[in-house]
This record gives structure tokens, C-alpha cells and sequence, in this order.
């Protein structure tokens, strides 16, 4: 499956806004996407392109804090860059604590942008490849059987063999063949290896 | 006056042929007697006439031989033949007298019947006995004739004193009444009688002049000259009215040309003067009342000339009453401001030949080249011999009144001016976007295009031209909000156009919509295909729309999920065009919908409570109404009607 480049998605209601951005990252070589109103952007949104959004905090209908609250619903993790008018700190400020990258006032040095644009596109990079790390450790230990599950579960809080024998009512030996089969399954090279694949792995997306 | 009594020896009697003496006294008796130019008869006493002398037969027409030895009374008309007799008995047995020694008026007759007045005095002849009597009988009728003349005369002056219509006084120099007439007692309230003879200035003359009057009265009999003349003053009637009485006076002089007196004549002119004054108070009142008013009042007769304007109009024009009304032609030519000239004309025209009316506002010219503003109405009818037209109107200034109207409009105005900025810091949020967004375009054009440019290989000059294209309609989208932003708060004169209502609107959209669109609402302008004109002022009209829409807005902001959409929907309304803005927000509660209007009544943390208030009285001015009801669903919809114009754009 070969991946679409990392995009900057442009939602701005405002047409001559939103053209004049388009141009100014295509002149810098970024891929761009841009969109009218924040339902249009929803409406074709697809979780798993990589990219960044350049969202225009006021558009009427649906405003760029709400499709952002919209994407954290489902889990969304695309990097957002806001753009604002004069005085709409507090918006912007709103729009941080909900986990925007950064926002930018309007009009806006080029480099400021490009700069912020950048910035978001490799925190989605980041993001991207973490989650990738993520789904192989789940993978890996759906393969698990429900005793090795068991005996990884005690292993990572740290309980000795002998007591793990005990609380499952098997010889040490059954425990240390189960432990050694989810060291090899999981592809942990050490026990340390092994409790951060599983804190990874709990980690919520 | 003879008697029968012997006459003394004479003196001169002669010597020679001596005569004796009883022949001698008959003979002198009867020559005194027949001398004698009164009528002498004497009687018995049964009244039979012994004597009856020359005068008596000229008087009575008898000789003395027909009426010796006959009854007196023949000489008698009845009813004093009759009378006689019985006097006669009555003295005989009484002794009481009513004629002897005393005489009276009598009435004789003559032969021929005819009778006469006359003076009868009667004497008893001393010591006859039986009593014989002597009459002495004078014909009176000249006497009685000249009495009767001057009574007659008399009467004829009284007559003539009473039927004059003024009050006729005679006073003698110590200030007594000799003569007053009718018409003067009449004023005073006194019968004649208690007038004559009494003091003019005690009983006639209040007591604060009587001291004045007397010294006049005084001036006038030793002083020179004519007398009193015309004087104007009161006297006191019986009831103590006081009367004004003009005087006429003049001295009487007596034969030798001493002054003893004066007369008078008086005309009692209270009533007169009181009308005179109260004409003249009146005429006051209304000269006050015109000056007050600045308003002045003419009539004109056309042609003709003649004319009448009152003193306000003079003064109005700055002209001298003295010269008198200006004629119309002249009036038009110098009195009527040049620029105005022929709009007056116009309309006098149009009074004279059709309407009949002539109502008008325009500039006068006065003398000194200032300028006022006059209204002069008027109306034109026909006289009353259908000759001529009489044209009575007023001349109204008013400068004053002009000048406090455009005091008022200006203070209104700036009030309108300062509603309108503070409507447009209450939307500023929403216009700096506006203008921020062709900057942030205009901006990023630019950035772009000089990358492009610094791109290996450099611009496609077809894209760069595009840029510029694009960063040229941006700006000129941010100067046209600024264009209208600016024809918004600028402070201006109103001024009345001919609007398209729908156009207005699309117009206002934006200054409208940054603000909606900043506060996360949606304008939705809902126009009807086509509306009638209005004549309105367009800025005004728009300040309304623009303070409607933005409270629509707030009441949203303070409606938490209300549809955040205003409507602003056109529509006509019988002879009217009415605009409303409908929300869908909470409503206003009754306590705010008392007080809605109020000027300075605000519910806005930052209003100032002039909006409605201002838009209310710009709609008033429109002729127009402003209101409010609920919309259907919830919600309020504020509307205002403005009257079509008629033959529209």
C-alpha cells in the first residue's frame, strides 16, 4: 500500500484566504487540500491521511473549535494550526487546551506559517509512527494465548516465577516455558523491553 | 292813583268870574276821570254802574249813556258775570274782601262780546253809604301778549337747552348754578331744582379737583384770553358716579362787559373714552400680540392698490410705516429675496389664477440687506362688486423658528451620529475581520508570488499576473468596506433620495454580515421581488436596519441554542413598504418591552440605550412607524414601515 504524502488541509470559509494559501504552500512545495466550511472538510475527512489542518477559527455553520471538538470525538489525531482574527485570544487559547498545535493571527508572516505548518506535520509524523509501534505490539499479543496473556500480565507487575506458579496453580517450569514463549512472540529482548511494549500497547490512542 | 277823596283849594284859582266850588270840583273830576287812561267805573252797591269814564268806553265799546245805571256784569264774561254777584253778597255779609285794595287779572268783555285781559283794582268810596266802589280797569292784552312772547321764547331756549345732546352749565362767578339743562341734570342724576342756585363744585365736582376746579373757575373770570376752552373733566353724579364730560366753556359777560359767569357745555364722554381705551388697549394687545408672534397682517385690493399692512409688517420688512404699503409688483421686485423670486412669483400666479390660496415659505431682502425667512399665507376672493380681488393674509417671520427647526435637526443629527458610531464600535469586531481578510489575502498573494519568484527556474508570469489580480481585488474589497464604513460614521447632512429598499439592504450587507458572521449567525436576507419606492434618508434608514440587526444578534449571543440566523425580509404592506428583522432568540421579557424605546434604557453591558430610541425618531421622521412583535415559533421580530412614494424610482 503505498501512502499519500503528509497534506496541509485548508478549511476558510473566506475564498480569497483560502486560494492565496493554497498558492503560497504549493509555492513552498507542501501538497495542499483546501475546504470551504468545516462540514466539507468532515464530510471527506479520512483518518488515515497524514497531514496537517490550517483552520480558520470563525466560519459560519460549523466554527473551527467545534470541528475540532469533532475530531477528538472520534479520536481524531490530525495536528491543527489555527488561524485568527485580531482578538480572538481567548478562542485560541480555548483552542490549545483542547490540544491545537498552535494558532497564528491573520495576516501572517509566511515563514510564521510555514514554520507552524512544518512543526504540525511532524508532530502527525511522530504520531503516525508511534501509532504504527502500537499497532504491532497489539498485534503481537492478540497472538498471545490466553495462559501466556495471564502469565505476561503477572510478569509485567513484576512477579517472581515461583509466585506466578502459584497464583496459577502450575509448575514453575510450565510458567517459565509460557514466559519464554511470549518473550519470543512479543519480540521483547529483555523484561524491560517487554513492560514498555505493554505500556505502549495500554496507552490510549 | 285817583280816589274819590275832595280835592284841596287850588292855588291858581281865578278871581275874576268865580265859580262854585261843587261845579267847579264836578267839572275837575270829570276832566280827571275822562284824562285818565285806565278804565274807571264806579258802582252802587247793588252793582249798577254811576260812572263810567272816556277810557272805560274806549275799553268796552259802550258809551257811558248805555251802561249808566246797568249791572256791572254785563262788562263780564261768564263764569265771572255769575262770580261777580255772589262776591258781591259774600263781602256784603261778610266784610271779607279778596279784591279791594288788592286787585288782580280779570277777563272783560267788550260790547261786540269779545274780551280782553285786564288789571282790576278796586277801592271802597269812603264814607258812602250804602258802599259804592270804583274800579280802575287797565287793559292788560299787550302786556300779557309780550309775557306770553317771552314765555313762548323762554321755552323756545329751554326747549332748545334740553334737546341738545350735551350738558349746558351756567355758573356765576362765586361757582353757583344759574342755569342747567336737561341732559345735564340727566348725567348729574339731579332734578333742576335741586341744581339751580346750589355750588357747582360742592355738589358736582369730585372732591380731589374741587380745589383745582375752583381755581380755574377763578383764572378764568379775572385771567385774559378765552377762557376755559376744552378741558376733559370728571364730575360726580348723585350716586357718586364719575363721569368724563369734554367741556366747552366760555365766560358770560353782563351789559357793561364784566364777567360774571361761565357756561358750559359738556358731552359726558365716558362711554367714549372707556371704548376709546379699550379700542385702544386692544389695538395694543393685538400690535403685542403681532410683535410677539412676528407675525404681521395685510390686506390688498387688485388691482387697485389699495392696501393695508399692519405695523408688524413694517417691522418684518425693516420698512417705514410712513411710506406706506409696498404695491405687489414692487414688493416682488425689492422685498423678495432674488433667489426666491421666482418661485413666489410662481406660486402668486398660481394663487391669482387657480387656487385662490397662496401659502408660502421664502426669503425676504430688507433695507439694511439682511435676510429673514417669511411664511406668508393668504387667500384671494372676490370683492363685494365682484370689481377687484381683496387678498387678506398674514406675514409669519420665521427665521427664528427655521433656525431653531435646523438647531433641532443638527443636535438630532448629531445624536443620530454618535447612535451610529456607537453602533459601529459594537460591530467593530466584525469589521476589522472584514477588512482583515482581504489583508491576510493581499498578504499571502504577495508572499507567494515572491516565492514563486525565487523558485529555481522563477514565475510562470501567467500565474504571477493572476496573483496580482487577485491581490487587486482584494484591496479594493477591503477600500469598499472602508468606503462604506466611512459614509456610515461620517457626520453628515440629511438628505432625502428615492430608495430601492431591496438595494439598500443588499447594500448594507457589508457593514452587516462581518458582524454576523463574528458572532457565528447567519443574515439571511429574504427580499421581496420587488418593492415600491421610498423617499428616505439612505444612511439613516440603513442606521436603523444595521442597530435592528445587531440587537437580533445580541439577543441570539444571549440565546443559547436559538437558531442563530437573523432574517431581514422586505414586503409590502398596503400603501407601505415594511422591512423586518426576525430572530429566533428568547423574546423580550414584558418588564424590557415597557421601557424598550426609552432613551437610555439599555440592557447591554456597553450600550448606550439610544438605539431604538434614535431609530424610532429617524422612522417618525420617515413618516413612517418602527414596532415590534413576536415571531411565530419564538423569537422577536422588529419591523418599520416607510410610506411609498408615489410614481416610485
Amino acid at each position: 500500500m503505498k501512502e499519500k504524502p503528509a497534506t496541509v488541509f485548508v478549511v476558510d470559509d473566506d475564498d480569497a484566504v483560502r486560494t492565496s494559501l493554497r498558492l503560497l504552500l504549493k509555492s513552498v512545495g507542501l501538497p495542499v487540500e483546501t475546504f470551504a466550511s468545516a462540514q466539507e472538510f468532515l464530510d471527506g475527512f479520512d483518518a488515515e491521511r497524514a497531514g496537517c489542518l490550517v483552520l480558520d477559527i470563525r466560519m459560519p455553520g460549523m466554527s473551527g473549535l467545534e470541528l475540532q471538538q469533532r475530531l477528538n470525538d472520534i479520536h481524531a489525531i490530525v495536528p491543527i494550526v489555527f488561524i485568527t482574527g485580531h482578538g480572538d485570544v481567548p478562542m485560541a487559547v480555548e483552542a490549545m487546551q483542547h490540544g491545537a498545535v498552535d494558532f497564528i493571527q491573520k495576516p501572517f508572516r509566511d515563514q510564521d506559517l510555514i514554520d507552524r505548518i512544518n512543526q504540525a506535520l511532524e508532530k502527525d509524523g511522530d504520531n503516525r509512527s508511534g501509532l504504527k509501534e502500537r499497532d504491532a505490539i497489539r498485534r503481537r499479543m492478540q497472538q498471545l494465548t490466553p495462559r501466556e496473556r495471564e502469565v505476561l500480565d503477572l510478569v509485567t507487575k513484576g512477579k517472581a516465577n515461583k509466585v506466578i506458579a502459584g497464583d496459577l496453580n502450575v509448575s514453575q517450569r510450565t510458567v517459565e516455558i509460557h514466559r519464554a514463549r511470549v518473550m519470543e512472540k512479543m519480540g521483547a529482548s529483555s523484561l524491560a523491553h517487554l513492560v514498555r511494549m505493554v505500556i505502549e500497547a495500554e496507552r490510549a490512542t | 292813583m285817583a280816589g274819590g277823596r275832595p280835592a284841596d283849594d287850588t292855588p291858581d284859582r281865578a278871581p275874576v268870574t268865580p265859580v262854585p266850588l261843587s261845579v267847579k270840583l264836578a267839572n275837575e273830576l270829570r276832566a280827571l276821570l275822562d284824562a285818565a287812561v285806565d278804565g274807571v267805573v264806579v258802582i252802587d252797591h247793588q252793582s249798577r254802574i254811576e260812572t263810567f269814564n272816556a277810557a272805560a268806553e274806549r275799553l268796552f265799546g259802550y258809551s257811558s249813556a248805555e251802561v249808566i245805571g246797568q249791572h256791572i256784569n254785563m262788562l263780564m264774561p261768564e263764569p265771572y258775570r255769575t262770580g261777580h254777584d255772589r262776591y258781591m253778597s259774600t263781602y256784603q255779609a261778610t266784610g271779607k274782601a279778596r279784591i279791594i285794595g288788592i286787585g288782580r287779572e280779570v277777563t272783560a268783555q267788550r260790547r261786540d262780546g269779545s274780551v280782553f285781559p285786564a288789571s282790576l283794582a278796586v277801592g271802597e268810596i269812603p264814607g258812602s253809604d250804602p258802599k259804592r266802589f270804583v274800579g280802575f280797569i287797565h287793559d292788560i292784552s299787550t302786556r300779557k301778549a309780550a309775557t306770553e312772547a317771552l314765555r313762548r321764547e323762554r321755552d323756545r331756549a329751554q326747549s332748545y337747552l334740553d334737546l341738545a345732546q350735551v350738558m349746558l352749565v351756567a355758573i356765576d362767578s362765586a361757582g353757583m348754578i344759574t342755569l342747567i339743562n336737561r341732559k345735564g341734570c340727566e348725567i348729574l342724576g339731579y332734578t333742576e331744582a335741586e341744581l339751580v342756585g346750589g355750588d357747582w363744585f360742592e355738589q358736582c365736582v369730585p372732591d380731589n379737583q374741587r380745589a383745582a376746579a375752583r381755581a380755574a373757575l377763578q383764572g378764568a373770570m379775572h385771567g385774559g384770553g378765552r377762557a376755559l376752552d376744552y378741558t376733559e373733566d370728571e364730575v360726580r353724579t348723585r350716586d357718586g358716579q364719575l363721569k368724563l364730560i369734554a367741556w366747552h366753556t366760555n365766560r358770560v359777560y353782563d351789559e357793561h362787559g364784566h364777567a360774571i359767569g361761565v357756561l358750559g357745555s359738556g358731552e359726558d364722554v365716558t362711554e367714549r373714552r372707556r371704548g376709546e381705551q379699550a379700542l385702544r388697549r386692544s389695538e395694543q394687545l393685538l400690535r403685542s400680540a403681532q410683535s410677539i408672534a412676528k407675525l404681521g397682517n395685510f390686506e390688498l385690493h387688485e388691482p387697485g392698490g389699495a392696501a393695508f399692512w399692519s405695523q408688524q409688517v413694517y417691522d418684518i420688512f425693516g420698512l417705514d410705516p410712513r411710506a406706506g404699503p409696498l404695491e405687489l409688483t414692487r414688493f416682488g421686485r425689492d422685498s423678495v429675496h432674488p433667489d426666491d423670486r421666482d418661485r413666489f412669483q410662481r406660486e402668486w400666479r398660481r394663487a391669482l389664477d387657480e387656487t385662490g390660496k397662496f401659502d408660502l415659505e421664502y426669503r425676504i431682502l430688507r433695507p439694511d440687506a439682511s435676510t429673514r425667512e417669511v411664511h406668508t399665507l393668504a387667500q384671494i376672493l372676490p370683492s363685494n362688486d365682484g370689481q377687484s380681488l381683496v387678498i387678506t393674509g398674514t406675514f409669519h417671520d420665521v427665521t427664528d423658528r427655521k433656525l431653531a427647526d435646523e438647531e433641532m435637526r443638527q443636535g438630532q443629527e448629531r445624536l443620530a451620529h454618535v447612535a451610529r458610531l456607537s453602533t459601529m464600535g459594537e460591530m467593530a469586531t466584525g469589521l476589522a475581520h472584514e477588512i482583515n481578510q482581504p489583508l491576510t489575502a493581499i498578504a499571502t498573494y504577495a508572499q507567494a508570488a515572491v516565492r514563486l519568484m525565487d523558485r529555481a527556474g522563477g514565475a510562470d508570469p501567467a500565474e504571477l499576473r493572476e496573483v496580482l489580480v487577485q491581490i487587486t481585488a482584494q484591496a479594493l474589497r477591503a477600500g469598499e468596506v472602508i468606503r462604506r464604513l466611512r459614509v456610515f460614521v461620517k457626520n453628515r447632512t440629511a438628505h432625502t433620495e428615492t430608495l430601492d429598499m431591496n438595494r439598500l439592504i443588499e447594500d448594507l450587507r457589508v457593514l452587516a454580515e462581518p458582524d454576523a458572521r463574528v458572532n457565528d449567525v447567519r443574515l439571511t436576507l429574504d427580499l421581496a421581488p420587488s418593492v415600491a419606492a421610498v423617499a428616505a434618508d439612505p444612511v439613516q434608514i440603513q442606521q436603523v436596519l444595521l442597530n435592528l440587526i445587531r440587537n437580533a444578534i445580541d439577543a441570539m449571543l444571549e440565546a443559547p441554542g436559538a437558531p442563530r440566523e437573523v432574517v431581514v425580509r422586505t414586503a409590502t404592506v398596503g400603501e407601505e413598504v415594511e422591512v423586518a428583522v426576525i430572530d429566533r432568540a428568547g423574546g423580550i421579557p414584558p418588564e424590557v418591552a415597557a421601557h424598550l424605546f426609552n432613551p437610555f434604557y439599555t440592557t447591554k453591558a456597553a450600550g448606550t440605550g439610544l438605539g431604538l430610541a434614535i431609530s424610532r425618531s429617524i422612522i417618525r421622521a420617515h413618516r413612517g412607524t418602527l414596532g415590534h412583535r413576536p415571531t411565530p415559533g419564538g423569537g422577536t421580530t422588529f419591523y418599520f414601515t416607510l410610506p411609498h412614494v408615489p410614481g416610485g424610482l
